[in-house]
This record gives structure tokens, C-alpha cells and sequence, in this order.
């Protein structure tokens, strides 16, 4: 216990270190270049009793988990497919490796030729952040199975509807789940670079927003929630995926 | 044994098997191996690593196909593995996300056996096994012995007529092994199934086994076979033991030699 104690002194003092260092350093310039931590909490505050924040953190949330959602759709049975069928695999491979350098970010200018200004594009991009990190670890997981496993269910006569169900998938599982964590962080970044772009709502559009009204306090408000934010969804997604895994018998 | 009702259950003829490694040469992993294993019996086969044991009992599984030469069971030719023969490995095979009693169910469900039918045999088995207490656990929560013993319990649940166990207490300590050949033959005397065991310790293979078969490698093929006329249950210490063993040490040193020469060769 006194070194989770010691743990979290730490974490607050280095907070506090860096809350004064800011303070401090924010007297020197204006505060439409580089406003205080203190204007920056008001600015929230602001955002808060107005109800503007609300309406685009929902909205922000709304289009992540939209997007997330349809890459887990997408990415875990085409990555469960391409796992057990080698040849597929290898056909389709080159093609993944040129995309995947590919910025999402990139993707912008035809997400918006082809889906227009609105939720479309945003959603899109996040949905490629989120694809490739989901999709390649579960190829990855489905090929690291030990041949033991398969070697069983063929041994004790497992048709192949049982096989895929209750031995590849299951096996697969905890890798899959390595894939959605990475993946929560990516979209979550693309989130606001999307929104940045296209949108006319959301965490990233409120930020554009306050710069065409050089007030800097709400960029700043704004890239802390998002950080905010993100921590939270972070630290969700790792209780679900500690919880699953005391479940699977991984974790003790 | 005697008296005539000597059923054969595997018959290898001739059976050759020859690989390709990845530098394009041929491989014989087994040449002109010829065997009778009848019903019942408890056979083991030990030799050199490179002996081909591991490919042999895969053949006899189904795993894999020979080159040249016949497999068969009940003078039926192997296609392929089937339920009636388990195959055990030294890694366990058990599914960790499973509990115990999942893991054991499994067999059973794969065959298709009703629900009920299913867990009331699986109970069975791990109380023959003497893991009725862990059935609820998850495998990452067992010792390595109490693992073989799921997948012992896993195997026995489908009622085969043939085990095929590979090293199956190669990774044990030493006494979890010895306590564990002790349950084998328990189990053995009780079921009767035809048991195919490799093995790497001479010791362990004149403790369980009616016959011995010594392998030598480079072709893999079969070096000896010894009848083991010891009464059970078999105690190390006796001099008769020892002599089976002076007999297979002297046999398995030959071999032995043969195979480091052999290395030395290929370095």
C-alpha cells in the first residue's frame, strides 16, 4: 500500500510541478498566445454553462464509437478469414501493406468527394484508424493458434462449424483484443483530426472554431478534454479487457 | 495375451516416410518399419531423438501419411485421425479459457453426445483420473501433472480403443512422472485400451510396457524389440528389471553411438 501511495504522490506533485511551470510561463505572453491553466478552466467552465460542450462531446463520442464499432464489424471476421486461409492471405497482403502507410488523414480530400461535408468523412477516417491495427492483429492471432489446439478438435472429430466457434475464435481472442485496445487509441486521435477537417460539431471542429476567434483558452480547453477523454475510454477499455481475460483464463 | 484370442489391432507394413527440407534434399524419417501391435497391449516405443518415434505414432494417429508401405487399424487402412484413437502430446492440448470440466466435455460434444450423457461422463472420467475437485478450475491453475491428467480424463471421455501418447510425462518432475505411470497402468488395467507410448526414458518404457520398441535413427527403423516378462505391479529395484534394463542399455548404447557418429558427420 505505501507504494501506491508513493505512486500517486508522485503523479500529483508532478502535476502540480507542471500546473505552476505553465502559470508561471503563461504571465509572460499575451493570453491569446499562451493563456494561463486558470483561464483555460474557465473556458470550460464557460463551454459547460452554455451547453455548447456537451452537445459536442456527445457528438464527438457518438461518431467514435459509430466508426470503432463498424471497424470491429469489418476488421475481425475479414482478419479471422484471412488468419486461416493462407492463400488468401498471401494474395491480399501487398495490397494491405501499400494502404497502411497511408495516412487517414490522406484519405481526407476523397473521403469528402465521395461522402460529402458532414459525418460521413469524419466517420470514415476514424474508421480506417481503426481498421488496420484491429484487422492485422487478428491475422496475427489466428496464425499464432497452437497447432496443438487444432490437432485436438481434429483428433477428437470437431466439424469445422465447431472448430472456427469454439477453438479458433476463442484462442484467437485475447490477440483480438490486443488489436481493439491499440485501435481505441488511434481513432481516438483520427477522431479529432477528422472532425478538424470536415465537421461542423465536435470536440475537433470546437477547437478549429476557437482559433477562427483567436481564443486560444478554448483550443486549450479543448485539447484537455480531448486528452481527458481519451484517458477515460482508455482505462475503460483496459477494466473490460482485464475483466475478459480473468474470464478466459488468461490473467490469474 | 494367451491362449490364442491375440486380436492384432495395428499393423504397419513396410512403412516408409520421407521429407523434403527446406533445402530441397530428401529426408527418411522412417524406412521399412514392420510392426504388430495387438489389442489391448501397452506398447513402447523409445529411441535417440531423429529415431522417428514422434512421426511413427503420428502416422499410426492419422496425422500424417506414409511414403510407401501400409497403416492399419483392425486390418482397416488409417485415412485420417478418428475419434476411437486419442492422441496425447507432452504440451497437454487443453483449450486454457475452458475449465476443466469444458475441457473434458469437448470430446464429448465434438461426438455429438447429449448434454446430460456428456457431463455425467466427464464426471466419471475425472473421478477416475482424481480430478472429480478441480473440474471448476481453469488449467493455468493446475501443475503440469494435474494438465496431463485433464487431457488423460479429455481422452477417455470418447471411450477410445487406442491411446497414442507422445512423451506424455516428458515434462514432469521426476515423481509427479513416476505417480503418474502408476495411474496410467491403473487406468490401463481398468479400460484396457491399446496403448501407444514414446518415450525417451528407458525406465519409464520398461516400467509400462509389455514390449519394447527400440528405434534407432538415421533411417529412422525399428532396432530391437523386447518382451518385458516382468510381473506387475514391476519394481525398479529387483534384479530382474535390472537385467531388462542391462539388455536395453546395451542395445540403446549401440544405437546411441551410432546416432552421435552420425552427428558428428552431418557437423
Amino acid at each position: 500500500m505505501p507504494a501506491r501511495l508513493k505512486k500517486f504522490g508522485m503523479a500529483v506533485g508532478s502535476l502540480a510541478v507542471f500546473t505552476a511551470v505553465w502559470q508561471l510561463a503563461a504571465r509572460r505572453y499575451p493570453p491569446e498566445q499562451f493563456p494561463a491553466i486558470t483561464d483555460v478552466l474557465r473556458a470550460i467552465e464557460e463551454l459547460a454553462v452554455s451547453g455548447e460542450l456537451w452537445g459536442h462531446i456527445a457528438i464527438s463520442l457518438a461518431r467514435f464509437s459509430g466508426a470503432y464499432l463498424l471497424a470491429v464489424a469489418a476488421a475481425v471476421p475479414l482478419g479471422l478469414f484471412l488468419g486461416r486461409f493462407t492463400r488468401c492471405h498471401q494474395a491480399i497482403d501487398p495490397l494491405v501493406q501499400v494502404l497502411r502507410p497511408i495516412s487517414p488523414i490522406a484519405w481526407f480530400p476523397l473521403a469528402v468527394l465521395w461522402f460529402g461535408i458532414g459525418n460521413a468523412p469524419a466517420v470514415f477516417i476514424i474508421f480506417l484508424a481503426a481498421f488496420f491495427p484491429m484487422f492485422l492483429s487478428t491475422i496475427s492471432a489466428v496464425r499464432a493458434i497452437p497447432p496443438g489446439y487444432l490437432k485436438v478438435a481434429t483428433n477428437f472429430g470437431a466439424n469445422p462449424g465447431m472448430t472456427f466457434l469454439r477453438v479458433i475464435v476463442p484462442a484467437a481472442f485475447p490477440g483480438i483484443m490486443v488489436g481493439l485496445h491499440i485501435a481505441v487509441g488511434t481513432a481516438w486521435i483520427h477522431l479529432v483530426a477528422g472532425e478538424m477537417l470536415g465537421a461542423q460539431s465536435g470536440l475537433g471542429f470546437m477547437i478549429v472554431d476557437a482559433r477562427n476567434f483567436l481564443r486560444t483558452d478554448r483550443i486549450m480547453a479543448g485539447m484537455l478534454l480531448v486528452g481527458l477523454l481519451g484517458l477515460a475510454i482508455y482505462r475503460g477499455m483496459k477494466a473490460i479487457e482485464q475483466t475478459i481475460g480473468r474470464h478466459w483464463g488468461v490473467n490469474p | 495375451m494367451i491362449g490364442g484370442q491375440r486380436t492384432v489391432k495395428i499393423t504397419l507394413r513396410g512403412v516408409e516416410k520421407r521429407f523434403r527440407t527446406a533445402h530441397g534434399e530428401e529426408q527418411v524419417a522412417l524406412s521399412q518399419v514392420n510392426l504388430e501391435i495387438v489389442e489391448g497391449e501397452f506398447i513402447c516405443l523409445v529411441g535417440p531423438s531423429g529415431c522417428g518415434k514422434t512421426t511413427l505414432v503420428n502416422l499410426m494417429a492419422g496425422f500424417d501419411k506414409p511414403t510407401s508401405g501400409d497403416v492399419a487399424i483392425e486390418a482397416r487402412p488409417v485415412t485420417g485421425p478418428d475419434p476411437d484413437r486419442i492422441l496425447i502430446f507432452q504440451d497437454y492440448g487443453l483449450y486454457p479459457w475452458k475449465t476443466v470440466l469444458e475441457n473434458v466435455l469437448f470430446g464429448l460434444e465434438a461426438r455429438k453426445v447429449s448434454a446430460a450423457e456428456a457431463r455425467k461422463r466427464a464426471r466419471a472420467t475425472l473421478e477416475l483420473v482424481g480430478l472429480r475437485a478441480a473440474a471448476g478450475r481453469h488449467p493455468h491453475e493446475l501443475s503440469g501433472g494435474m494438465k496431463q491428467r485433464v487431457a488423460i480424463a479429455r481422452a477417455l471421455a470418447v471411450e477410445p480403443s487406442v491411446l497414442f501418447m507422445d512423451e506424455p510425462f516428458a515434462a514432469l518432475d521426476a515423481f509427479t512422472r513416476l505417480h503418474l505411470q502408476d495411474e496410467l497402468l491403473r487406468i490401463w488395467e481398468e479400460k484396457r485400451p491399446t496403448v501407444v507410448f514414446v518415450t525417451h526414458d528407458l525406465d519409464e518404457a520398461i516400467y509400462l510396457g509389455q514390449r519394447v520398441v527400440l528405434m534407432a535413427p538415421g533411417p529412422g527403423r525399428i532396432q530391437r524389440i523386447i518382451d518385458v516378462n516382468l510381473p506387475r505391479p514391476r519394481d525398479r529395484t529387483l534384479r530382474d528389471f535390472a537385467g531388462v534394463r542391462r539388455e536395453l542399455f546395451e542395445e540403446f548404447h549401440l544405437v546411441h553411438q551410432q546416432a552421435a557418429s552420425m552427428m558428428e558427420y552431418s557437423i
